[in-house]
């Protein structure tokens, strides 16, 4: 042959690939979680921004330092560790100062994940780790720096909220007697509707279980989640909400669906297979619901989580995939 | 795949996994099987699973094609020359998959009166022992790809029972066109060879799996079953053509033969062990070749297919042919190419030698672009599971390269290691990129050098 041979790779196949990289599913997800962001700016105004990007920066910091200490490739760019920042931000109250979420998000990465390894080996949820520590650190601000949503009047300052969450309200709430009203709350609209919209108190990105649902039908859509955790952990709930008096209210409340549909569903942080994804599901479910009922906080989600984390590696020895073939039938 | 079921019927397809990767087998499925006969030709001994033929020919022997050159030792499986010609020369030469072999390199003689193999009339009343004979004279081995000897496939043990025969058209892996063009221009061998081989083993049906993205081919066999009526031969023999669905790995013998006939083959079995034979269409189309016309396997189809080869083609070249001559025949190649590729994309191998000559166990020479394939670095298993969904035998691949990734090789058998069969869909999916199939591989060669060493 005349002409210039190209140099020619040896590697092992498959030498095709689907092409879908991790990388891409991290930004995907990203993409996912927006429409909640952008409905916690319209009812809390930018501070709820300003909390996301200082999560993310601190996030982002962290996993920088690490890689750059540990002489590892830089792998800011994956879309991971912003995913991280983000997830961590809407478990906040959007009153918090903003130099908070920074520090709680660089100790969550750092604790949580680069001490394991990195992207793939750290055991819990990294997201929930910087809460927990954050709950630990700045118990003030995170259990009283609520924001009263504005719907009606847009051009009006927001108010810091005197009152508290639907979830502590109802904790305070005598057993038997429903409360009829929260505070922050819209009076002139069904109080499922408002709550299904996203017009309470609350997180950041918990508020609007509408778009959480739109967000997760996209990555259903895509095929990046499926929905063996996320039913079976708000099947779970549902079975604890009997004990509420407003049992409807109570599943749309707290973080549920943000934990079901983004937090649980971690690859890394969740079993692989369907049957150890139900158990997993329920059980954060059912410990999220023992915790709102008789624990010592109103919200059980982040902690529920965080427990059945722990039992993934057990869970995926005890479900692995059925084997097509039966062991032997042969003669020999 | 979920809904569709619900919709309709089940389409006849395994249980459990797969992948629909990008076909590009439009590259080459028009291209008719076109005959190329190099200069010279170099035949290596190894050619069939087992041991190596040894060479009965000296250097500067006058040979005709279909003569033996060479034979394994007690067994008698025969390796023939494939143009007629001068030997160049015998000795250490390239190969595909052992990198160097001892081969006969052959200068063909263009004056040379070549052999036409004629029809034997009487080929049909053969009985099966005479057919196993030339199956071995023929040299004739799996032309799917594993090459493993035809008639010791057929020579089943006295405790089996078997009742079906399986031939396999399902052509499952992407780019790859041989076997759908010789279904299509050479259906009645096809379906004769199929008759032959099942008159071996003694069975009264065939069934023949064709995926349903090549439905030409499907009709070919069916009107050649009409035409050549295999059920007047005698014995009768019930041939029939089963459409699969399009799905990766439909090809691969377990999983053709649970679509076809719902059998599932135990771990440590063989199809015997559930009354089936499996063969290639092109083993079938030479099995009948050899029978009929006393041609041995000389000649191989191949697909020649990729964005970097300038003109794609199914081609029929003697055994031994240099990929550097087959290029040449087909435009060369483009610069942008990073890897050539003996087999299809799926399972195939990198060649990095472009003298290594074309074998009975080659289907095809891709010739990938970067735009194709791909030299990503991989990254840690992010234990997203879809590996385990798309697995076809319900193995753990994501786990047995994390043990694989901490050093501890030996303790992956409870997740699979060694039932793996190396389709390749875990690491098709991965989207961390990661060489599930090669760590499966360090797996099984840990395992079985710790038997070996145990002396098991």
């Amino acid at each position: 042959m005349s002409e210039q041979t190209p140099q020619l790779h040896l590697a092992y196949g498959p030498h095709v690939r689907r092409g879908r990289t991790t990388t891409e599913v991290m930004w995907l997800v990203n993409l996912a979680l927006l429409p909640a962001l952008l409905w916690a700016v319209f009812v809390f105004g930018w501070q709820a921004f300003a909390i996301t990007l200082s999560a993310v920066a601190g996030c982002v910091v962290a996993e920088y330092i690490a890689c750059r200490v540990t002489r590892t490739p830089v792998t800011v760019g994956d879309g991971s560790v912003v995913c991280t920042g983000i997830l961590l931000a809407y478990t906040l109250p959007p009153g918090m100062p903003l130099w908070m979420p920074f520090i709680g998000g660089a100790l969550g990465v750092f604790f949580a994940k680069s001490v394991f390894g990195g992207l793939g080996y750290n055991l819990f949820n990294v997201a929930l780790i910087g809460r927990a520590i954050m709950m630990a650190t700045f118990p003030v601000a995170m259990t009283t720096a609520w924001l009263e949503p504005r719907y009606q009047d847009l051009g009006s300052a927001i108010d810091a909220l005197t009152g508290a969450t639907p979830l502590a309200a109802m904790k305070d709430t005598p057993a038997g007697v429903a409360p009829d009203a929260f505070a922050g709350v819209p009076q002139d609209m069904d109080m499922w509707l408002s709550f299904l919209l996203g017009l309470r108190p609350g997180c950041i990105g918990e508020v609007s279980v509408a778009l959480i649902a739109l967000g997760a039908a996209f990555l259903l859509w895509h095929r990046i989640i499926k929905l063996y955790i996320p039913l079976s952990v708000i099947a779970g709930a549902a079975v604890m909400a009997v004990f509420s008096d407003l049992p409807l209210i109570y599943l749309l409340s707290g973080g549920l669906w943000l934990g079901a549909f983004f937090m649980a569903t971690d690859y890394v942080t969740s079993p692989a297979t369907a049957r150890g994804q139900i158990v997993f599901g329920l059980g954060i479910g059912l410990l999220t619901g023992i915790i709102r009922n008789w624990g010592g906080y109103p919200e059980g989600i982040c902690y529920a989580i965080l427990l059945m984390n722990m039992l993934v590696p057990a869970l995926d020895e005890w479900f692995p995939p059925k084997r097509v073939a039966p062991e032997s039938g042969a003669p020999s | 795949m979920g809904i569709l079921s619900w919709l309709g019927p089940a389409e006849r397809t395994f249980s459990r996994g797969g992948i629909h990767p990008l076909e590009y087998k439009e590259l080459s499925a028009d291209c008719a099987i076109e005959a190329f006969t190099p200069n010279s030709v170099t035949v290596p001994v190894s050619q069939a699973l087992g041991r190596p033929a040894v060479p009965t020919v000296e250097k500067k022997a006058k040979v005709r094609r279909g003569d033996v050159i060479a034979r394994v030792p007690d067994d008698g499986l025969c390796i023939h020359a494939t143009v007629s010609g001068i030997v160049k020369n015998v000795g250490r030469a390239p190969h595909p998959v052992l990198v160097t072999d001892t081969a006969i390199t052959i200068l063909a003689k263009a004056d040379e009166a070549e052999p036409e193999f004629p029809a034997n009339e009487d080929w049909h009343r053969l009985d099966r022992e005479g057919m196993l004979e030339k199956l071995k004279q023929g040299g004739v081995v799996g032309l799917g790809g594993a090459a493993f000897p035809t008639y010791r496939k057929l020579t089943l043990p006295q405790d089996v029972s078997v009742d079906t025969l399986l031939i396999n058209g399902s052509e499952c892996e992407p780019y790859l066109t041989c076997d759908y063009r010789l279904m299509l221009e050479e259906a009645e061998k096809v379906v004769l060879g199929a008759w032959a081989i099942a008159k071996i083993i003694g069975v009264k049906r065939c069934l023949i799996g064709v995926e349903d993205n090549k439905p030409q081919a499907a009709q070919a066999l069916r009107d050649a079953i009409a035409a050549s009526k295999p059920s007047e031969l005698s014995p009768a023999v019930d041939i029939e053509v089963l459409m699969t669905e399009t799905k990766y790995p439909q090809g691969a013998e377990r999983q053709l033969i649970e679509a076809l006939t719902g059998r599932v083959v135990p771990r440590r079995g063989l199809p015997m062990h559930v009354g089936v034979v499996v063969q290639n269409v092109a083993t079938a189309y030479a099995c009948l070749e050899a029978i009929r016309h006393d041609k041995p396997v000389i000649d191989r189809i191949i697909t020649v297919s990729g964005l970097g080869v300038r003109q794609p083609k199914n081609l029929r070249v003697p055994i031994g042919t240099s990929v550097a001559d087959v290029l040449a025949h087909c435009g060369g190649m483009q610069t942008e190419v990073i890897k050539v590729l003996s087999g299809g994309p799926m399972m195939g191998r990198t060649l990095g030698d472009l003298e290594v000559p074309v074998v009975k166990g080659t289907s095809g020479l891709l010739f990938l672009t970067r735009g194709e394939t791909d030299l990503e670095r991989y990254q840690p298993c992010i234990s997203c599971g879809e590996c385990l969904n798309v697995c076809p035998l319900g193995l753990e691949p994501n786990r047995v390269s994390q043990y694989v990734e901490n050093g501890r090789p030996l303790e992956t058998e409870p997740f699979g290691s060694m039932d793996c069969f190396e389709c390749g869909c875990c690491a098709y999916v991965c989207p961390s990129n990661r060489p599930l199939v090669q760590f499966m591989q360090v797996a099984k060669t840990a395992v079985r050098s710790r038997a070996a060493r145990l002396g098991k």
